[in-house]
């Protein structure tokens, strides 16, 4: 069973670890550094294998933990079953997380305290009681920095910093504190966060000097100038020219060299010995890949009070050091970002690496030989994989605010303002982030859930990796409706138009009584507009052309009901959950009294309300006081407005469509022209296509709606009935022949299934009795010229076609029941069956449909004479 | 007796086996599923390539009731979930349970967080179960798993403001989501009652069902009613049974028999049900299947529940009927017990027989209205006596003449009463 909570097996070996600590303090406190010790400078006797060591390096006492190990697989217990140890469990856990933090703040004394404030508040809400955690606390808090000092090496000339953003506040800044640094310059290298690194494993001293820039060829053993291919399968180097037969040029696509190509084959294969007196020199990468070294990635700087640098890094993993091992379908540059951190000295890093997601490193041609592919996130408690999302989420930014603003910040810990519960809220969900507390429940409440982390596959499954996609495949890939386009054509006066009045808007400075309305039929990208334009506006604010604004997204199809959009927009605006009486109050006096309380809350906000007719309640009061904010001196409020009606302002009480009808923006349908650009350039370099198949979607959905979402979906089927037809077409024949492109014939069926309603066929279909049912409604239409019929007179006339037929009349229940069946499926429209002979009928499709289906049928000639 | 009791236990056996066969949905439409053109190829392709290829789908299933829409979805679940193992979610709703969106979206996160063994807050809000969707849609997407919403009695969800529908199809065409939407509905313009904006962001995937073809029903019917060779009923046995069997199908009289039931209705569904009560009139001593076990079953069918009624009918309630019958044909459409009377005094006037008093004719007239031969014509008035409410007849005038034909004794003057 997987589902118990890792982290207390994780923690629990931990207790005597801490008194073991203690007592090293106290008998060698100059060999002992507290500050989290680097893995160089930690050298365990007995080389314990490479997970237990981080995880030592993370939490500063050198047992080794292959008890720790043990534990992790052993303990049984669940989570539900430790519920009356919680109090203990999630005491330990908590230590382990201050330990995190006592990490990061061993030095400062005026820190630690506001922390510990915070914790104890934590641990309150809680209703955990962490005396564990106290326990610990006075130990490290009673060790002071100065021991350290005279480990420290020296070092500093070679060192300049850049600090980011930090001018202002260093005045405020005391002595005693910890720096955060956005790029460091060591050691004549240059690191951001967010870089990666190789990091040193263990002190080696005779490899550590003799880092071959070049790698070797695999055959001559030198390095040389000259071009070098890679063998994709053992990343062997060999020049071009040592090869048998040598070649010219480097070949497309993969490469396999000759060696590993016997092996495949099951042959022994003897590599070239190096020659004499001459030692194989590894690279970083094979290190690496064998284990010998670490690859971490900068999360955080920082300058410690002694003046020694630091960082936090997230470790890389190899794909042996899974649960899982190495899976087949595995590259062999892969790594694993995992979700494990550690401090780490600076002096460790070796240099610098490149770990690439895998669009950059399909890309990357010659970057060297330190380059790496990552695709998933190992969770290394849960064994799990997931896949990294590609806009990475704001944890790294949360991180930043983090360190910038809160650990600086030198605020009294009792001043009890916004900051302060900010941070609480961030630490604790962080905290409960770490915890995977199984206790709390999935989708509750607090805007974070429990557990997510779980979700992970256990092994990459293969036909991610090992499918090569064919060019339908590819086509259905772009044309889904998730992709997001590179580019968005045919909306470039309206973005012009969005940009302008967003632009107008913020930057002038009085910003009075904006508003926006943008109306159209659904599927012409107003919202993919409007959020196109936020993307380019945001870039220029990190440009630094335009001031900082908030921007909130509200949709109005997603409220539980109208008045919780307050709710919703105050919580985007300062991150605090009230109740929407409240959250309205509160935003009253932010936006018509001019109240600001947060430093943020001068910037101007934007706020797009998709869907706004959703929002009209009886007494249109909260559109009301939406619409009314901006007018409002101080707000800064800019309102967009999202809806398909085109006369919404109009149906509206005049007070409310005087404050949004002013500037309106259309969007109109697309017209086939249009379709047929976005469809073309969603399918650029893609050859699946016909050209008249595009146009042919394209006219005839510009001919019902001016959809895009429906062309993209009508080219999706069709790309999806061509592939269906070729897959098949191959599994029976066995013969790939199939021309694979898509053609009118596929289009058009993909066209007759969005559009046209099934009900002709299953009127050809259906039963006898359905049959001289229909077609006695519809010769009852034609007689009476009425469109709706009683029950019983439609019996009567069933029962004079059946006997002027030579059919036998079944009986009026039948009947009954035969129509009751039609009325299901909405072929006819009727009353409940109950009503019985006063039940009334109508045909819900035009008798033309009803003739067109039965005219020939077999069984039934006779029918064509009625109809 | 022994021996008897041997001779029993194959056909004992065999109708187990029969019964349980008709009752497997798996079974039934196995046979179905090879060819390409089935559904069950179709709907597998669907969801297996938004499996493997990460995308997002929404389909919909239409058909009449019986023709196997659900079934076939399962057995499609059950193959993707052996070739998937891990890899898959499914998510059951029904519209008849989850018509309503803040229970339809608890209910999908309870069954998420079962899936995967997270703990439910039965308390969380509309907002926490949405945001908690999204959430999972995204978790999933990026660990490579698909969750695949099932929607029964799909029409049912597509009512008022479809929160759900939006909230789902909006998350599968802005996250990085696999999901499938599976919508199964027996009425055929469900994608009508879809609001515009919900529409537009749904994928339009329509598999339709239809009845089987003749040559299908033919097939289908030896398929299923045939014992197998290899099982453990005595070898003879069941060569005896397939082969009268074989003899029973190749029967005119059969075939008309099987047509008549078709016309009235030619689902699989209804189909099995049919078989189901012919086999269960299978004679255990004789141990097979004959024509008569058919038949009986046909007619155990067509069951013509009003005019049944008129039999069971007394003397007095049909005249009642009668009486309100000539109401009408004298275009007196509102009517009511009072009004009945005066008429049936009027017909006494000049006829003598039996001639009852006014309260045993209302409990007469209480005993129609509670055979549903006659009704109110408003749910109104619930606080007004019997007597005053007016009332409906709920039998045509011709079947109350067939019935009166048919009845064991009617008095010859009913008959000259109706005929008038």
């Amino acid at each position: 069973m997987a589902t118990e909570t890792p982290k207390k097996q994780l923690q629990s070996p931990r207790k005597p670890k801490q008194s073991l600590n203690n007592l090293k303090v106290q008998s060698s406190p100059l060999s002992i550094s507290l500050s989290p010790q680097t893995p160089q400078s930690l050298i365990p006797p007995q080389a314990p294998p490479r997970r237990s060591l981080r995880r030592t390096s993370l939490h500063f006492s050198s047992t080794p933990i292959e008890d720790s190990i043990e534990y992790e697989k052993s303990d049984p217990k669940t989570p539900r079953k430790a519920v009356e140890e919680i109090g203990k469990i999630s005491g330990q856990s908590r230590k382990g997380q201050s330990h995190e933090e006592r990490v990061k703040t061993p030095k400062t004394p005026k820190i630690p305290k506001s922390k510990r404030n915070d914790e104890n508040r934590k641990t309150a809400k809680l209703g955990i009681l962490g005396e564990g955690m106290v326990e610990a606390e006075v130990t490290f808090s009673s060790v002071t920095p100065e021991v350290l000092e005279t480990k420290k090496r020296k070092r500093g000339e070679d060192k300049t910093v850049i600090p980011r953003a930090m001018a202002t506040r260093s005045s405020k800044k005391k002595e005693k504190k910890r720096v955060y640094y956005k790029k460091v310059v060591y050691d004549e290298g240059e690191f951001d966060v967010g870089d990666d690194v190789y990091v040193k494993r263990r002190e080696d001293a005779s490899s550590d000097d003799e880092v071959p820039e070049m790698e070797e060829c695999r055959v001559c053993f030198r390095a040389g100038r000259s071009v070098m291919i890679e063998c994709d399968d053992c990343l062997g180097g060999f020049h071009l020219k040592c090869l048998k037969p040598p070649l010219k040029e480097v070949p497309e696509g993969d490469w396999v060299c000759g060696f590993c190509q016997a092996q495949k084959l099951g042959k022994y294969v003897e590599f070239p010995e190096p020659p004499e007196g001459k030692k194989r020199v590894r690279t970083l990468r094979e290190k690496l890949l064998a284990s010998d070294l670490w690859a971490a990635r900068i999360e955080s700087l920082w300058k410690e009070v002694d003046g020694s640098f630091w960082f936090r890094g997230r470790w890389y993993m190899i794909p042996e050091e899974t649960a899982c091992g190495r899976q087949p379908h595995n590259l062999r540059r892969e790594l694993y970002r995992t979700n494990d951190c550690a401090d780490i000295e600076m002096e460790s890093i070796i240099r610098h690496c490149n770990v690439m997601s895998p669009k950059e490193y399909a890309k990357a041609n010659d970057e060297g030989d330190d380059v790496f592919l990552c695709e998933y996130e190992y969770d290394i408690h849960w064994h799990s994989f997931k896949r990294i999302a590609e806009i990475d989420n704001d944890e790294a930014d949360d991180e930043h605010a983090d360190s910038d603003e809160d650990w600086n910040s030198s605020k009294e810990p009792d001043s009890g303002t916004d900051e302060d519960m900010e941070y609480e809220e961030e630490s604790t969900r962080n905290a409960q982030a770490r915890l995977s507390t199984a206790h709390l429940a999935a989708n509750s409440r607090k805007g974070h859930f429990f557990g997510l982390q779980k979700i992970g596959t256990k092994k990459i499954p293969e036909h991610v990796r090992c499918h090569k996609q064919t060019v339908l495949e590819r086509a259905k890939a772009t044309l889904l409706l998730a992709t997001l386009p590179k580019s968005l054509p045919c909306r470039n006066k309206e973005m012009e138009e969005i940009m302008a009045f967003v632009k107008g808007a913020i930057c002038d400075d009085r910003c009075l009584g904006r508003c926006l309305y943008i109306h159209g039929v659904p599927g012409t990208g107003k919202t993919m507009s409007v959020l196109a334009v936020m993307r380019n506006l945001k870039s220029e604010v990190d440009a630094g052309s335009i001031r900082p604004y908030c921007f909130v997204e509200v949709n109005g199809l997603k409220l539980a009901s109208p008045e919780n959009i307050y709710r919703v927009i105050y919580e985007a605006l300062t991150g605090h959950r009230v109740s929407w009486k409240k959250a309205l109050q509160l935003l009253n006096e932010r936006f018509s009294d001019g109240k600001k309380i947060g430093k943020e809350d001068d910037r101007p906000c934007i706020l797009l309300i998709d869907e706004l007719d959703l929002l009209v309640t009886r007494n249109q009061s909260v559109l009301y006081n939406i619409l009314d904010w901006p007018t409002k001196p101080h707000s800064k409020l800019i309102v967009i407005g999202i809806a398909n009606t085109m006369d919404l302002p109009e149906k509206l009480l005049p007070r409310i469509s005087s404050r949004m009808g002013i500037q309106r923006l259309c969007f109109g349908p697309y017209n086939y022209q249009q379709l047929q650009e976005i469809i073309s350039s969603r399918l650029k370099g893609i050859d699946a296509f016909e050209k008249q198949a595009v146009e042919f979607a394209s006219r005839k959905v510009a001919a019902i709606s001016g959809d895009a979402r429906r062309a993209l979906e009508i080219c999706r089927r069709a790309a999806d009935i061509a592939d269906y037809r070729i897959k098949k077409q191959i599994s029976t024949v066995n013969s790939s022949t199939g021309k694979d492109i898509v053609t009118m014939a596929e289009v058009d069926a993909a066209i007759q299934e969005m559009f046209q309603a099934p009900h002709v066929q299953v009127m050809k279909s259906c039963s006898k009795l359905s049959k001289i049912f229909l077609t006695a409604m519809v010769y009852e239409l034609y007689k009476t010229g009425m469109g709706e019929t009683t029950f019983e007179k439609l019996a009567m006339t069933i029962s004079c076609l059946c006997t002027s037929n030579g059919e036998a009349f079944p009986g009026w229940d039948t009947i009954l029941k035969v129509g009751c069946k039609l009325g299901e499926c909405r072929i006819i429209l009727c009353e409940p069956g109950d009503r019985h002979r006063l039940q009334k009928l109508q045909l819900n499709f035009p008798s033309d449909d009803v003739a067109f289906a039965l005219k020939d049928t077999k069984d039934l000639p006779w029918l064509a004479k009625y109809l | 007796m022994g021996r008897e009791k041997e001779k029993e236990n194959p056909s004992q056996k065999a109708l187990n086996l029969l019964r349980t066969r008709l009752s497997n949905p798996n079974f039934v439409f196995k046979p179905l599923s090879d060819s390409p053109d089935s559904n069950y190829s179709k709907l597998k392709f669907i969801i297996s390539s938004s499996i493997t290829e990460a995308c997002n789908n929404s389909i919909l299933l239409l058909g009449p009731r019986g023709s196997g829409k659900v079934a076939v979805l399962e057995l499609v679940l059950s193959d993707l979930l052996q070739q998937y193992p891990e890899a898959i979610s499914v998510i059951r709703l029904n519209g008849l349970l989850h018509g309503d969106d803040n229970c339809a979206l608890k209910e999908i996160a309870r069954q998420l967080c079962m899936e995967h063994q997270l703990l439910f807050s039965k308390v969380a809000s509309f907002d926490d179960n949405s945001q908690f969707l999204i959430a999972m849609l995204r978790e999933c997407g990026l660990a490579h798993k698909t969750i695949i919403f099932v929607l029964d009695e799909f029409d049912l969800f597509a009512q008022a403001k479809q929160r759900l529908l939006y909230s789902l199809l909006d998350a599968m065409q802005s996250v990085t989501s696999q999901a499938v939407v599976i919508g199964v509905s027996c009425r055929l313009d469900v994608d009508q009652l879809l609001e515009k904006r919900v529409r537009s962001r749904f994928s339009h995937r329509k598999l339709l069902f239809l009845p089987p073809s003749k040559e299908d029903t033919e097939r289908f019917l030896e398929h299923i009613l045939s014992l197998p060779k290899d099982s453990s009923l005595p070898h003879s046995y069941t060569v005896e049974f397939n082969g009268r069997l074989k003899n029973v199908l190749a029967d005119e009289r059969f075939k008309e028999l099987i047509n008549t039931y078709l016309s009235f209705n030619s689902t699989i569904g209804q189909l099995m049900r049919f078989l189901f009560q012919a086999v269960s009139y299978m004679d255990l001593d004789v141990g097979f299947l004959s024509l008569e076990n058919f038949k009986t079953a046909l007619s155990s069918t067509q069951r013509q529940p009003k005019s049944e009624c008129i039999k069971d009918c007394s003397i007095l309630e049909l005249y009642l009927l009668v009486c309100m019958k000539r109401l009408e044909v004298k275009e007196q459409n509102s009517y009511n017990f009072n009004s009945v009377m005066t008429e049936y005094k009027s017909i006494h006037d000049f006829q003598t027989s039996d001639n009852y008093a006014g309260n045993v004719c209302l409990r007469a007239f209480e005993h129609l209205l509670q055979r549903e031969l006659i009704s109110f014509t408003d749910n109104r008035g619930h606080n007004q006596s019997v007597e005053f409410r007016p009332v409906k007849l709920l039998i045509s005038p011709a079947e109350l003449y067939q019935g009166l034909k048919s009845y064991r004794s009617c008095p010859a003057i009913l008959l000259k009463l109706i005929a008038r």
